[in-house]
């Protein structure tokens, strides 16, 4: 039988060898996937639009350079994060890092806490406004840290493959991913009513 | 790092099936009280509502558009065998 990966890698072998519809079949297979991560860190669906294009003609012309070490998307995926990383750079938009100045700005978040005052009680909290938090925290992470979660809980990538995209130890990852969540679940904590004191 | 916060971080990386051996004992541990319970639904919550979030559908017209950029690109032959690739091999030739 033929893993996934081992699949993907026929198909770039086929392109190495000058086969271009191979590359097509790769596009149309990871286009989406790619457009799930890139929307995730640049927000506006049309210019995650251009960096997941670029993203693909980058591969194209380093596809020659690929042995096959990684799987393809692991390659693709790390491409992906450094064309928008790039694409944020260049918009003059912070591309926050995960230093604790940064993390702890993601901590000073505190739109979970301005929710309680919507004239909401807290015991029919709606699960949109959950959802609100979870993603309003998401956005406010720094990169690395969000970047890690999305592509273990989006893209179910193992820490391994996560170590790989994002060029960093296994131990990294599970401190990002670790952090990410922390962060976000004390922004849900007003709203899921869990006593402090039970988390601490 | 405070022992509940350590005991967290262990849940986080059980929950992804990504204890080393090591740790797996105190995960379990960590697991049994109220606090680690708590912590196991809250993260799962948390990756429950990513997956269900909405991802935006590429536009129309987008795969014709990465068709012409790509026909105009040209086709590189792959690297003879044997030439020098730096160590790491495809990682260090991700471009940026």
């Amino acid at each position: 039988m033929t893993t996934e990966r081992e699949c993907d890698q026929l198909l770039v072998e086929r392109v190495q060898a000058g086969d271009r519809r191979a590359f097509d079949l790769l596009v149309s297979k990871y286009q989406r996937r790619l457009m799930r991560l890139v929307s995730r860190l640049v927000h506006d669906p049309a210019e995650a639009e251009d960096v997941v294009q670029e993203t693909f003609i980058k591969a194209f012309r380093a596809l020659r350079h690929f042995r096959g070490d990684s799987a393809f998307y692991t390659w693709l995926y790390r491409i992906g994060i450094n064309t928008a990383k790039n694409f944020l750079v260049t918009q003059g938009r912070r591309a926050p890092t995960s230093t604790e100045a940064d993390a702890e700005r993601a901590e000073g978040f505190d739109d979970a806490d301005s929710l309680r005052d919507i004239n909401t009680p807290e015991s029919v909290l709606a699960s949109k406004q959950i959802a609100f938090t979870v993603n309003a925290a998401m956005e406010a992470l720094p990169l690395e840290l969000r970047t890690a979660i999305v592509l273990r809980e989006i893209e179910g990538l193992s820490y391994e493959e996560i170590s790989e995209v994002m060029a960093c130890p296994i131990g990294t990852v599970r401190s990002r991913i670790f952090r990410a969540r922390e962060v976000i679940a004390e922004k849900l904590r007003p709203l899921l009513d869990i006593p402090a004191d039970k988390r601490r | 790092m405070d022992t509940n916060k350590k005991n967290r971080e262990y849940i986080s990386a059980l929950m992804d099936g990504e204890t080393p051996d090591a740790d797996l004992e105190l995960a379990m541990a960590a697991l049994g009280g109220p606090e680690g319970q708590q912590a196991w639904d809250t993260f799962h919550r948390i990756g429950d509502l990513l997956r269900a979030e909405a991802t935006p559908e590429l536009s129309h017209g987008f795969e014709e558009r990465l068709a012409a950029r790509l026909a105009a690109e040209p086709l590189q032959a792959r690297r003879t065998a044997g030439a020098a690739e730096p160590a790491g091999g495809s990682a260090v030739a991700t471009p940026r």
